[in-house]
């Protein structure tokens, strides 16, 4: 057809423009890719909605309703009274399960990118795979560190009094904690080939997590190790211990309610480990994929 | 630069999937400023041709080049001269069709002032502007795959990859996309490759490629290709089943395919007025099919274009449409 045609000479609109350095466009890409995650979730009413629930639900009603039985005389001779009220030991934990719900949830939009296509448009642009996976994981933590946020303002309603500087230092652990989560959600997703809905990471992953990382109930500080052995069945005690996240709710405990059930540094070294290790698998299946 | 490169080059690409050869041996280059068709039926390995061309499949032996960058070792030279259609639509649709084709633009490194003025120029061209700050769920699936033409655009890009872009769209909207196509490939001296399965598109296409079980069956324009293998064939419906069996004992070599009691022979002008003369009588009907790409097709593969079942993968996408999960 166009052989017939004589050949255009002037050619308007390809003007071709200098090609970008390779790091511009990887740093380009990035950008982009952020603002779509970020784009996405604040149009997802569903999302917000979850994201605005979840801690009213848990801080407002659960741990209102509950604050009264939270004292230390339980503990029969033992009379300890604990520095802080049940709705203020859960607030920190509440900030974590909406980061988790959060970083799961945009992590797990992985499969509807790669069903839809999206993923494919991607990977045929001059970006490299690890920009892609990065560029995913610091939107979805983007987003999981406003929805963090949003428990934060409730801080009134829990008798936490939240300064300037401890709301700051909260938000760089969300945004550790959020990136490590997002990454395991990614993980996760990259595992399975077709989706089976979302309720089905939110019950096998999100709330065994949560429940086992002494975030609605505590280890009691005031027992020894074989006391809280006593107190707790042994099997308890040992999966709250190595669920990472027992580190993580107990680090945002230590910034929000000043208190920490272990050393400080803990929660921030587990945090940070578990993201890098977590990201490095992800990136790994994400290269092979 | 690479200046007397074909815009594609194929050499020998095998690919093997398990135990079927998808591709076996395909070679074939296409001159820059052609629209190439590649025709074959469902299940031929045209898409993944496709996929291997846009570097993200590696074949399992041969080479490929993109205007003479090879998709296995220099993959991001050829992509930024690529603008790809994928068969299934692969827009964010949460985002507008603007924000999709900004996206595409930042991902594809185009600076800001360009890219602005390149999106208002797509836009126009695949006349979308009125629609831009629309999100693209909105969309029905012939502007979708418009939008999709005007973002592999968004780049500049030389080569134009469109892997069966008509699928699935209504004939008017199919004929729409073509007129848009052609005047592409005239206006921007883009080179396209284009895959289809349906035969009537390809009449007005500079080359095509007919493909089948993975390898190359002829390459010519559509003209020189209806001239070579092109074929009367005569469709009778015999009236009994006596006369079926003369006709078919008298004419084995002739005989293209037989289905539902319609019997296709293939013929020339002198064999019509014999068949006429000696079984005119002896069926109840009869039509004629001129020489044209489908009956080249028949000729060359024996068959008319197959059909397939729907996959894990379409199910799950027929989950996401039906309202799926609160996540997309």
């Amino acid at each position: 057809m166009s052989l017939e045609n004589p050949p255009v000479a002037f050619n308007p609109v390809r003007a071709t423009y200098a090609r970008r350095p390779w790091l511009l466009i990887q740093l380009g890409g990035l950008y982009g890719l952020w603002l779509r995650e970020v784009k996405r979730a604040a149009r997802d009413r569903g999302q917000l909605i979850g994201g605005a629930s979840r801690p009213i639900l848990w801080v407002l009603i659960l741990g209102i309703g509950l604050n009264p039985y939270f004292r230390g005389e339980i503990y029969g001779e033992a009379t300890f009274v604990v520095p802080f009220t049940y709705l203020q030991f859960i607030f920190p934990a509440v900030v974590a399960l909406n980061v988790m719900y959060t970083s799961v949830q945009s992590a797990v939009s992985v499969i509807w990118d790669r069903e839809f296509g999206f993923l494919r448009e991607v990977l045929v642009s001059p970006l490299s795979r690890t920009t892609v996976l990065l560029g995913k994981v610091l939107g979805g933590t983007t987003v999981a560190v406003l929805h963090g946020c949003l428990v934060l303002i409730l801080a009134r309603f829990a008798a936490v009094p939240l300064t300037l500087v401890d709301a700051l230092k909260a938000i760089g652990l969300m945004a550790i904690l959020a990136f490590a989560l997002t990454s395991l959600g990614v993980v996760i997703a990259n595992r399975i080939r077709t989706f089976e809905g979302f309720g089905v990471f939110s019950n096998a992953v999100i709330l065994p997590l949560y429940f086992t990382s002494s975030s609605i109930f505590p280890l009691d500080p005031a027992l020894s190790q074989a006391q809280t052995r006593v107190t707790y069945p042994d099997w308890l005690v040992t999966i709250v211990r190595l669920n990472p996240l027992t580190y993580a709710v107990d680090a945002l405990r230590g910034v929000l309610i000043h208190y920490n059930q272990f050393v400080p540094w803990m929660g921030i070294a587990v945090m940070v480990g578990a993201a890098i290790v977590l990201f490095a698998i992800a990136l790994y299946d994400f290269h092979r994929a | 630069m690479n200046t007397d490169a074909p815009a594609i080059h194929v050499a020998d690409i095998s690919k093997r999937y398990g135990r079927t050869l998808a591709l076996d041996g395909i070679s074939f280059d296409v001159p820059r400023n052609q629209i190439f068709a590649l025709l074959g039926p469902n299940g031929a390995g045209k898409t993944t041709l496709m996929h291997i061309l846009c570097t993200i499949l590696a074949p399992d032996s041969g080479t490929a080049g993109i205007v003479g960058f090879d998709v296995v070792r220099q993959p991001l030279e050829a992509r930024s001269r690529l603008g790809i259609v994928f068969q299934e639509p692969s827009l964010d649709d949460r985002l507008t069709a603007r924000e999709n084709l900004d996206l595409h633009g930042l991902v594809f490194g185009v600076p800001q002032p360009l890219r602005k003025q390149r999106i208002a120029e797509v836009l126009e061209l695949v006349e979308l502007t009125e629609w831009a700050d629309k999100p693209a769920r909105s969309f029905s699936s012939g502007m979708k795959r418009r939008l999709e033409i005007a973002r592999a655009l968004i780049h500049d890009s030389e080569v134009m990859l469109l892997d069966e872009p008509t699928a699935g769209l209504d004939a008017q909207s199919r004929n729409r996309m073509w007129d848009y196509v052609r005047r592409l490939q005239a206006e921007r001296q883009l080179t396209v490759l284009v895959t289809t399965h349906y035969i009537e598109e390809v009449e007005t296409c500079d080359q095509v490629c007919i493909i089948d079980h993975g390898k190359v069956l002829a390459i010519d324009t559509p003209s020189a290709l209806k001239h070579r293998y092109g074929q009367q064939v005569l469709r009778c419906m015999p009236r009994t089943e006596a006369d079926r069996e003369a006709i078919l004992s008298r004419f084995p070599d002739r005989l293209v395919e037989e289905r539902d009691g319609e019997i296709a022979l293939r013929v020339d002008d002198a064999f019509v007025e014999m068949f006429l003369d000696q079984f005119g009588n002896h069926v109840r009907s009869l039509s004629i099919d001129v020489p044209s790409l489908e009956t080249v097709f028949l000729s060359l593969t024996g068959r008319e274009m197959r059909d397939r079942g729907a996959d894990t993968r379409e199910r799950t996408l027929a989950f996401g449409r039906i309202g799926g999960e609160h996540t997309r």
